[in-house]
């Protein structure tokens, strides 16, 4: 069993060593699709983290009416801390409105007009996780009708709606990304198809010897591995350098995935696999 | 070991084999003989499955062509040594390497090999060949690698599809010699040949075929 697949083995580096156009080829068509799919990969997870980005400005603010005291605004704060849809409440009373004030303006309020007008807000922040725009409304909603709450401030709609058009973006890059999968299953199965008729007369003397349909097809599955570590590896090089050029060139801070090598390699060799299977499949019956 | 039983393969309208009746025994060597065309050939395809009967049925050592599956067929053709009249010999290999080919295939061990090959390579008197490649060798030459190869993994059968066809009468000769040799060994051996000054006068059954019908016998 282990001189069998030795045998196996040493088959197929000599054909890969032996078939140097075909092995070119199908090389070639793994780097140029590897390219893409790995330049999709950086772009997509790089829009997830702009969608992290915008989830990380989930805050509304509650604006309090003058007649509502500390106390008041502390039960509140506490009720709302209990929502499993907040992350966190930051109570401001009126002193810390009128430091804001005077950061932000640079005026001192209070020197100003005599009096601080500033009303006690709390500052919402909402879990990121399982975010649900309509909670959310509800939630305000309801708190709307507190007596003592004046209004509340939220952009949470146009957070959503720049979510949902990234999220359109995401899904068109997933249908080109299924598209470049699919066109290189074609192309990796048309040639492991052309490298196997020109081996037409290999395969007969096999088969009339009694190789079994594993046994020929082994070495093409050697030579589909090295094929797929050799063109994807290669791609995620030229991926990797083109982004880090991009980067310092633009002054950017695309982030690549450190893992990046070992699913472009992972992914091409599942793709080569399966192509190479399908190709052999429809000629040896 | 071998049955035909009222065989009909059609490649055509007007060629093919039809109602052949056939038994061959174990340890037979049996001459098929006919004219280009006449279905010799064709009956050696039906044996090791490259073909399958339009009606009728084919036993080989146990396989049936009727109840036969595809992925079994390279059970039954370990069985069976093909000589072919073109050599089918790897280009790329050696004489030695294209003998070992069927062993490496039965999953032999690699020492186990060496011997089968040398004891193949002297009874083709190729000893001294085993490191060429087959371009570098006469048609003779390439024809008894053929034969080294059919004989190294010990089948039951041999079947030869004009062995010598492409041969002068004399590699012939000696082509047939080594033939005989392995059936006295106790192994099967069906010669297709159109070659009739080559069998006469040997003590063996002849089987004629014409236009895809036997004949003769």
């Amino acid at each position: 069993m282990i001189d069998k697949v030795a045998f196996l083995f040493a088959e197929g580096l000599k054909s890969f060593s032996r078939n140097k156009l075909t092995n070119f080829l199908c090389i070639l068509t793994i780097l140029i699709n590897f390219t893409i799919l790995g330049a999709f990969f950086i772009a997509g997870s790089n829009t997830d983290s702009l969608i992290n980005f915008f989830r990380s400005k989930y805050t509304f603010e509650i604006f309090l009416e003058d007649k509502a005291d500390l106390e008041q605004s502390s039960s509140i704060a506490k009720q709302l801390e209990s929502n499993p849809a907040i992350s966190s409440v930051t109570l401001i009373d009126k002193e810390r409105s009128a430091e804001i004030f005077l950061e932000e303006f640079g005026e001192d309020v209070v020197d100003m007009l005599g009096y601080n007008p500033l009303p006690i807000s709390l500052k919402v922040s909402l879990e990121k996780n399982n975010f649900d725009l309509n909670k959310i409304q509800e939630l305000i909603n309801a708190l709307e009708k507190y007596d003592f709450v004046d209004s509340i401030e939220y952009r949470g709609a146009y957070i959503d709606d720049i979510e949902g058009k990234i999220n359109l973006f995401i899904f068109f890059f997933l249908v080109l990304v299924i598209g470049v999968i699919f066109i290189s299953i074609q192309m990796i199965s048309n040639t492991v198809k052309l490298s196997m008729s020109n081996r037409s007369d290999f395969i007969e003397i096999l088969q009339y010897n009694g190789a079994s349909n594993i046994f020929i097809k082994i070495p093409f599955f050697i030579e589909s591995i090295l094929q797929s570590i050799i063109g994807a590896f290669i791609a995620f090089l030229l991926v990797n350098y083109s982004f880090i050029v991009i980067n310092s060139y633009f002054n950017l801070n695309i982030q690549i995935d450190n893992f990046l090598w070992a699913w472009m390699i992972g992914l091409s060799l599942v793709i080569g696999l399966y192509a190479s299977n399908r190709a052999m499949k429809r000629i040896l019956l | 070991m071998v049955e035909f039983k009222n065989i009909t393969y059609n490649y055509s309208s007007k060629s093919g084999i039809y109602n052949v009746d056939l038994n061959i025994q174990d340890d037979e060597f049996c001459f098929l003989v006919g004219p280009t065309g006449s279905g010799k050939s064709t009956l050696l395809k039906l044996l090791y499955f490259d073909f399958f009967p339009d009606k009728g049925e084919v036993n080989v050592l146990g396989y049936s062509s009727s109840k036969i599956k595809t992925k079994d067929i390279h059970k039954a053709r370990k069985k069976i040594g093909v000589i072919f009249q073109d050599y089918k010999l790897l280009k790329q290999r050696t004489v030695y390497e294209n003998i070992a080919l069927p062993l490496h295939i039965n999953g032999v061990g690699r020492k186990k090999i060496s011997d089968l090959v040398s004891e193949a390579l002297e009874l083709t008197e190729l000893s001294r060949y085993s490191k060429k490649f087959p371009h570098e060798l006469s048609g003779g030459e390439q024809q008894r690698v053929c034969i080294a190869r059919a004989i190294v993994k010990n089948p039951e059968i041999i079947l030869a599809d004009e062995p010598t066809g492409n041969l002068d009468p004399t590699t012939g000769h000696r082509i047939l010699k080594i033939l005989e040799q392995i059936n006295k060994e106790g192994t099967c051996v069906i010669m297709a040949t159109h070659n009739y000054k080559l069998i006469t006068e040997k003590p063996y059954r002849v089987i004629e075929l014409d236009e895809g019908r036997m004949v003769s016998e």
